[in-house]
């Protein structure tokens, strides 16, 4: 409770409260730029960070991120294009809502749905985060890499219908992480006797290529089309008393699911939402609605996607483990920036810690203030053509490069990784198994090795403990989850030729 | 299409061959188990390749179909776009350090926006490259402290 109240006092300095409101507002006008997400809006600022304190940049990275998921569904709503996919059940009854003239309500209730599922999300967020964090500790080696490898073969296998692609981005973004001298041995692996290779490939140029200059070059393939899209016109901000008691009982019940969907490896908002779409669908007496602007068809995954980012960030936070591409993003920044997040972040830091938890409750206050009082500016900030603002995500992408090791060569990996990533987009491979590979590789093959040395090379260390054996049961059901969607969905088919036959 | 249909799997056929047979030729630790770097990469590069020539196949199986973004990579001035931006980044990268930060970002960014945003938009062009770069520029060096040529 001490360290609670301490935190609270750090995040009401005038100059944090100054970064989660520029956070919130710059993640808000990345993430409602069509295309684009909150992944892009944490890898293209993460050079603002530099420089920071510690702190204050976990704040500011954790602003821009929620501040990205409000701002993804602006763009779900007004121009049906989604930001990222955990904005695309957004589109279902938000865009209808915006073309029956109800514009207004949509951004209302769907900014008011992410603030209830970001502060309900938040203190889940107190209540678990401690707990999980002294589970770790328990975590060895074996644990660790089996952790490691479930997070990587969850988000793979709920990628579904690409898990043959998942898996190849996934071996070439851990066969990329062992490019450099081998921190157990010093050996030189892969590093064609480059000098700049030695160190390795460093993973945000990876991270800043992929997300912002390859989702820059996938998104010149529609710029010259999106531009006469038609745009709603918003008249008032607010939503109707029918409107609340429609959405209030959905707003709150899917915040848990969402959090719960968040803390989950390799699951995400936009699994959440799409699960709180399909659930409310399900409860609804109208269900008929659902999908020609049924309010809380809106409401409802809006609260649970902003959970889930709150919940994400539990695993990266206590175990060091991120469990979508967008906190992998952050741990790489955060690795930057000399922070090691893990168990003995809350032994060795609380203060930050809880500095951060107290962030997301201001923030979200913030960004309520933000989306609903300068709704004119955003909307006005949503016509600025893609194409000045497209050239502009590419120099910060540069600058921020550059920022990182002080070296124009890097520029050219920059560049060759944004062609990897539009031609991974083009051939529908899921981008996050190949980020979150890249940045838990080097660790993951480090404690698989560590384990190996401590057990004299048996294999049976991986199935000593508990722990590691309900890991891998659950690694191995995981791998079979694609399979059972195919044979419920195939079920569901057969159902419903009975029926009609 | 075709060719990036196929060229696709092949590449990650040629990325994974690449890893695999360099991996040979990693040096032997003198420390610990002195085959100990070798296993992750060498497993690695045999599942990505039996994984790479799945997909080969099922990519050829589905040859004839039409995927609606390699479509568009060939339309308009998509491929221009894309190669304008990578020769100018190129070129960035090689004036950044002599240039200096601001002129050199002007020409990027310039260049950029007046290729992608139209010459008939000079005036937008010129006050968001104006702009951004010297923002960007007071940003980075006089308030974050990041050093910039």
């Amino acid at each position: 409770m001490e360290a609670f109240v301490e935190g609270f006092h750090t995040v009401l300095q005038p100059a944090n409260i100054f970064w989660i409101v520029i956070g919130g507002f710059l993640g808000t006008i990345v993430g409602m730029l069509p295309g684009l997400g909150p992944a892009t809006a944490v890898a293209v600022l993460i050079p603002v960070t530099f420089g920071m304190n510690p702190t204050s940049a976990l704040i500011l990275m954790g602003a821009i991120y929620y501040g990205a998921m409000y701002g993804g569904s602006r763009s779900s709503i007004l121009l049906n294009t989604p930001g990222d996919g955990s904005a695309i059940a957004a589109t279902f009854d938000g865009y209808p809502m915006a073309q029956q003239g109800r514009a207004g309500e949509a951004l209302a209730i769907s900014t008011v749905a992410s603030f209830i599922g970001g502060i309900l999300a938040a203190i889940g967020f107190i209540f678990l985060a401690e707990p999980l964090a002294s589970f770790a500790l328990k975590f060895g080696p074996a644990e660790y890499f089996l952790l490691m490898l479930l997070t990587l073969s969850a988000i793979v296998s709920l990628s579904i219908g690409k898990m043959v692609k998942g898996f190849i981005a996934m071996c070439l973004g851990l066969l990329i992480s062992t490019i450099g001298i081998d921190a157990q041995t010093g050996v030189h692996r892969f590093t064609m006797d480059i000098p700049h290779l030695s160190e390795g490939i460093e993973f945000l140029i990876v991270i800043i290529g992929v997300y912002a200059v390859g989702e820059v070059f996938y998104n010149f393939l529609t710029i010259d089309k999106d531009s006469m899209k038609e745009k709603k016109k918003v008249s008032r901000i607010w939503f109707t008393k029918e409107d609340w008691k429609r959405s209030k009982w959905p707003i709150i019940r899917n915040a848990p699911l969402g959090f719960i969907v968040g803390v989950l490896p390799g699951a995400g908002g936009s699994i959440a939402s799409m699960m709180s779409y399909s659930t409310e669908k399900q409860l609804s007496k109208k269900p008929e609605e659902f999908g020609n602007g049924a309010v809380e068809g809106l409401a409802a995954p809006e609260s649970s996607n902003n959970a889930a980012s709150v919940g994400a960030m539990i695993p990266l936070l206590t175990m060091g483990i991120p469990g979508s591409g967008t906190t992998a993003v952050m741990l790489g920044a955060l690795i930057m920036l000399g922070i090691r997040p893990g168990p003995m972040l809350f032994e060795n830091d609380p203060g930050m810690v809880w500095t951060f938890i107290n962030s997301m409750f201001i923030g979200n206050i913030a960004l309520i203030i933000i989306n609903i009082l300068l709704v004119g500016l955003l909307i006005k900030i949503l016509d600025t053509p893609a194409k000045v603002l497209y050239p502009i995500i590419i120099i910060l992408a540069f600058i921020g490069t550059y920022t990182l090791s002080y070296s124009t060569v890097d520029y050219f990996m920059l560049l060759l990784f944004g062609v990897i990533g539009l031609f991974m987009k083009i051939m529908d491979f899921p981008i996050a198994p190949l980020v979150l590979a890249i940045i838990v590789g080097g660790d993951m093959e480090q404690n698989f090795r560590m384990a190996l040395t401590a057990s004299n090379g048996s294999f049976g260390i991986f199935f000593d403990s508990a722990i590691s054996i309900t890991l891998i049961i659950v690694t191995v059901l995981s791998l079979f989850y694609p399979l059972l969607i195919k044979l419920l969905r195939k079920k569901q088919k057969d159902e419903e030729k009975g029926i009609s036959a | 299409m075709k060719a990036v249909k196929i060229g696709m799997p092949v590449a990650m056929i040629l990325i994974s061959l690449t890893f695999l047979i360099s991996s040979f030729s990693i040096p032997r630790a003198n420390l610990g188990n002195p085959n100990g770097p070798l296993y992750f990469p060498i497993g690695l590069s045999v599942f990505m390749l039996v994984l790479s020539v799945i997909y080969l196949f099922n990519e050829l199986k589905t040859l004839n179909e039409e995927n609606k973004n390699i479509k568009a990579l060939f339309e308009g001035r998509v491929l221009k776009l894309i190669g304008v931006t990578i020769v100018l980044g190129v070129i960035y990268a090689l004036i950044f350090e002599t240039l200096g930060f601001l002129i050199s970002t002007v020409i990027f960014l310039g260049g950029l926006l007046f290729y992608v945003n139209g010459v008939k938009k000079w005036m937008v062009n010129l006050i968001v490259t104006f702009a951004f770069s010297f923002i960007a520029w007071y940003g980075f060096s006089e308030l974050l402290g990041v050093s910039l040529p």
